[in-house]
């Protein structure tokens, strides 16, 4: 028993290094793709207004039409294809640049091969890729609103944490998983997991320190009926209330909260507990 | 999205060792590891170690299915233990006080071996 495999996807490469558009062509085409490649805008332009593909992989530093350009103008096709941006380029602004933009996912250079095929079986189809609203592009101030999915979940996860990549492992680490964990209890419970309902995420980044804000569109919960949660079991039994969540028919889990009150320098949920913040200090 | 959790079994006796590679998180690789397990226990495969060394990523949900399915095979009158801890799965067992509810080893042949009876000194 295994991973189930992708379906096949059409699939542009384009990227002016003809050495690494070898190696991706290469690798998916064994992964059962179907690829084509182009070495600049122009012909990836040409290419994409010629016939339809699923997802391209775009390199920001193209010469002579920049990848930020190219992702505007594939994103406004009839039938936008899901950009993937690649880039050796560590600056946050590229990153934002990017979201602005709606780019699907954001790829630093270099990459293990492995995260290249895990990208692509990230994607369940187009048709199906929601868009999310940006409201502040800022490095320092990034905010969106997007839809309760869980797709939408790992992708603003990890424009969040390329974000964040000049962190020690260790803070990037604690920040990531706090950050998922308060974002998929908003999207499932707050968002109920429905497309047509919106979370709320800011994340701001100070000098002395990183502050998330995750505002979702539920009507917020009462910590003392938590006891579904790890957080109200005893010190002596730190799995009691999986029996609680057993008998509420609910999926195992409820360890968010524990995980998240030990993972960061402060949580703070507002009076309705719809809308929550978290804040890691930097050293 | 299809799942990012592969799982290769192995069998000592009456021992399975599972070995785990990718996510564990919800809706990807919480079910497969679920179904897995599921599957083992319609079996009477109540013995399992779970190598974890190859999680890249594990969440509420995935510590929740774990935890879960501990309790299923202990209903059978089985366990799961664990091996190969990442820094990170170490971590996240301290925080939600779970290593005191898992045995947790370093080494495979130590945990399989873990399961053998012990003959009460005289």
């Amino acid at each position: 028993m295994g991973a189930e495999s992708a379906p096949s996807r059409r699939i542009l490469i384009v990227d002016d290094d003809r050495a690494l558009r070898l190696a991706l062509s290469t690798l998916l085409a064994d992964a059962g793709h179907r690829i084509e490649s182009a070495g600049d805008g122009p012909e990836a332009l040409a290419l994409l207004h010629d016939r339809p593909f699923d997802i391209v992989f775009l390199d920001i530093g193209l010469p002579s039409m920049s990848g930020l350009d190219l992702l505007a103008r594939a994103r406004a096709l009839a039938t936008p294809p899901l950009v993937i941006m690649m880039t050796a380029d560590d600056t946050p602004q590229s990153l934002v640049e990017a979201v602005k933009r709606q780019a699907y996912r954001y790829i630093r250079k270099p990459f293990p091969p492995n995260s290249i095929i895990e990208v692509v079986n990230d994607v369940a189809g187009p048709s199906v890729a929601l868009s999310f609203e940006v409201v502040s592009a800022r490095p320092e101030w990034l905010e969106l609103v997007a839809p309760c999915t869980l797709e939408m979940a790992d992708r603003i996860q990890s424009f969040v944490m390329h974000l964040e990549a000049k962190l020690t492992e260790d803070v990037r680490e604690a920040v990531a998983q706090a950050f998922r964990e308060l974002l998929m209890n908003a999207i499932e419970w707050g968002g109920k997991l429905d497309p047509n309902r919106k979370v709320r995420i800011s994340c701001v980044r100070t000098k002395k320190m990183l502050l998330y804000r995750i505002a979702d569109p539920g009507e917020g919960f009462d910590i003392e009926g938590l006891r579904h949660a790890a957080i109200s079991n005893p010190e002596h039994d730190p799995i009691r209330h999986l029996v609680v969540r057993e008998e509420k028919g609910l999926r195992p889990g409820g360890f968010g909260l524990a995980m998240t009150r030990s993972l960061v320098d402060e949580l703070i949920y507002n009076e309705a507990r719809n809308e929550v913040l978290f804040v890691k200090y930097l050293e | 999205m299809s799942s990012r959790l592969k799982i290769v079994e192995s069998r000592a006796g009456d021992v399975t060792v599972l070995r785990l590679t990718g996510r564990l998180e919800l809706e990807d690789g919480d079910l497969v590891f679920r179904d897995h397990v599921n599957g083992l226990i319609a079996e009477g495969r109540v013995k399992i170690v779970l190598d974890l060394n190859d999680v890249t990523r594990i969440d509420s949900a995935g510590i929740g299915m774990l935890v879960s399915k501990y309790l299923s095979t202990q209903n059978r009158g089985g366990t799961i233990k664990l091996l190969h801890l990442t820094r990170r799965s170490d971590h996240l067992m301290d925080i939600t006080r779970l290593a005191t509810v898992f045995e947790i080893f370093d080494q495979e042949e130590d945990a399989v071996r873990s399961f053998e009876p012990t003959i009460p000194q005289q």
